[in-house]
């Protein structure tokens, strides 16, 4: 509710000043340019939203094979703990030799980062990230 | 001014803008310039600044208007959201100022200019009031643009209205104690004030 400011005698001045001030009238094409802007806005098309419904199952079996992976890395550790050494983690020269499929990997990574940087393009650059 | 703006024409508008009708949003922006323009000045001080504020502050209303939940008035969802836009903004690119120590003082009452040292003297008060900490600049700022209505200004900031007293009433005795010799003798009383602003906007 609004005070009745004018019964209010004991104002100081530093009211009477802030209270006091005149009102600012826009510039003429403030109307005009706002309208514009607005009209750009909404005649640029609206993002299409990430198909959720869609990677549902594919995120459903992500999540099953993590889950599966994470059981199995328990149950083993449980099982066998003494196997379990953080020194076995470093990996010898010699053993390099047996990373070769790691450069399949690889490719496969690239391939799927290739693919999602050209679905997003076509999407017109929206969804998930 | 706000109060007399129709809810009605605000809410037909509304309604005619989320059924697809883009130019209806020019009557919300025609009814509506005013009072944001001068929100967003009193926040910077700066003609230009403030129009582009507020335009700001209108291509975020048309964003979000399906977000407006007709819970509270249109111009309180406007005012709350353009005080949001307004606060970013000038985090962003704040406005130059000196510390409230340092802010001009006002000239005294000259003999044969005295219409012109009021105005300056007024002018550095206002300008003094942007130089005060951001948590009482606010509350002070739209205080006075909402004609001294705690209420309004405390649901325009979303807080308490307590809150907003408190700092309201530490910004003032800030400025009170920058500009010491604004006492009742050389002050134009507030009726005064408040009668020549009405001749302003008329």
């Amino acid at each position: 509710m609004k005070r009745n400011l004018n019964s209010r005698t004991d104002e100081n001045a530093i009211d009477a000043i802030l209270a006091g001030e005149g009102e600012l009238i826009p510039s003429s094409g403030f109307l005009a340019a706002t309208m514009e802007r607005v009209r750009e806005e909404a005649s640029v098309p609206k993002p299409i939203p990430f198909p959720w419904l869609r990677s549902l199952p594919g995120l459903v079996l992500v999540a099953a094979v993590l889950g599966w992976c994470g059981f199995e890395v328990v149950r083993v550790a449980l099982a066998h703990p003494e196997e379990i050494s953080f020194a076995k983690m470093h990996v010898a020269a010699a053993n390099w030799t047996a990373l070769g499929p790691a450069g399949w990997v690889a490719l496969a990574l690239g391939i799927s980062l290739l693919s999602w940087l050209l679905s997003r393009k076509l999407a017109g650059g929206s969804g998930l990230l | 001014m706000p109060a007399a703006i129709s809810a009605e024409e605000d809410l037909a508008d509304v309604n005619r803008v989320l059924a697809g009708e883009v130019q209806a949003f020019e009557g919300i922006v025609r009814r509506w310039q005013g009072p944001l323009v001068n929100m967003a000045w009193r926040y910077c001080r700066d003609r230009g600044r403030a129009e582009e504020m507020a335009q700001e502050a209108f291509l975020r209303a048309w964003r979000g208007l399906a977000g407006w939940r007709r819970e509270s008035s249109f111009s309180t969802w406007l005012f709350a959201l353009a005080a949001n836009v307004f606060r970013s903004e000038l985090q962003r690119f704040p406005v130059v100022n000196v510390p409230l120590e340092d802010a001009a003082e006002p000239s005294g009452p000259a003999t044969q200019h005295e219409g012109l040292a009021r105005k300056l003297s007024d002018e550095s008060v206002r300008r003094a009031v942007l130089a005060l900490p951001r948590r009482y600049r606010e509350p002070v700022v739209l205080y006075y643009f909402h004609e001294m209505d705690v209420a309004a200004a405390s649901r325009t900031m979303k807080l308490p209205e307590g809150t907003v007293k408190a700092r309201l009433a530490r910004g003032r005795e800030m400025l009170k104690k920058r500009f010491p010799q604004l006492g009742e003798e050389g002050s134009m009383p507030l009726k005064l004030a408040l009668e020549q602003k009405k001749e302003i906007t008329q």
